[in-house]
């Protein structure tokens, strides 16, 4: 009797641990699933249509070596 | 505000493919889509042309005029993008194009295109700027690091001109006012409905 109160401890125990685990295990896919691929804010609609070319030395440089 | 643009010397152009090949390479884009091409007109005969293609971001975009979800839009400086996210690969836009621009991966059975993907001009699309995002998506943002479409860097006969549109039209009439004649700016009375008048 006494033997299969152990086994049913036992058994218990073992159940517990899955459950312990199991739980970490979605933690830790959590985890994973939002370090793996960090969210980039795509940019404001302002902000996507503003202006990107900017007269710099090496655009000049190109427009002076065009000319001959 | 600075409109920049394309413009292909067609009197200097040796269908050498430099700016396909930068292209391909500056923005690693996959296997079987070309974002510039050189097309050649009377291959081998006396009087044979050769322009350099890709997206001439027109000042009336016809690709964003069909489009059913609205993923064009045009920056302030003139350039026509379009975000991948939005894409859903119906290739009106293609049908659209005069000049044959956009591009699909097709990546999927039956016949399923993929997203749609084309010249950026080198700036990018709608993710932040300079992320790993926008590169994996559209490829580098060369205009916001303060340089030009590398196409048009590579050119070794600097046929292929971009940048600010009245700064490259005044080029190109210097030239042609040098050796008397010109082809014609290929492409911009259909793209920016102008031409460039000599």
């Amino acid at each position: 009797m006494t033997k299969t109160n152990e086994k049913t401890e036992a058994a218990m125990d073992r159940r517990a641990f899955f459950r312990a685990g199991s739980g970490a295990a979605v933690v830790a896919a959590t985890v994973v699933a939002t370090g793996a691929e960090p969210v980039m804010a795509a940019e404001t609609d302002s902000e996507r249509k503003k202006a990107r070319y900017q007269e710099t030395e090496h655009v000049k440089t190109f427009y002076r070596v065009n000319r001959y | 505000m600075a409109r920049v643009k394309f413009l292909c010397d067609a009197d200097r152009c040796i269908e050498c493919n430099a700016c396909v090949t930068a292209c391909k390479n500056e923005h690693e884009v996959p296997w079987g889509i070309n974002r510039r091409r050189v097309v050649t007109i009377n291959d081998g005969k006396p009087g044979e042309r050769s322009v350099s293609m890709a997206c001439m971001h027109c000042t009336d975009a016809p690709c964003a005029a069909v489009c059913p979800v609205s993923c064009f839009y045009t920056t302030a400086d003139a350039v026509v993008l379009h975000s991948k996210d939005l894409c859903i690969g119906c290739g009106y836009c293609f049908y659209a194009c005069p000049f044959g621009a956009p591009q699909y991966p097709k990546v999927g059975n039956f016949g399923s295109r993929g997203k749609m993907d084309k010249c950026t001009y080198c700036a990018g699309g709608p993710e932040e700027d300079f992320s790993t995002v926008e590169f994996e998506k559209y490829g580098r943002n060369r205009l916001a690091e303060g340089k030009l479409p590398l196409c048009a860097e590579m050119c070794s006969t600097k046929s292929l001109l971009a940048g600010d549109g009245e700064m490259i039209a005044t080029i190109y009439k210097e030239r042609v006012m040098k050796r008397g004649y010109g082809s014609g700016a290929w492409g911009w009375k259909t793209a920016y409905k102008e031409t460039v008048a000599i």
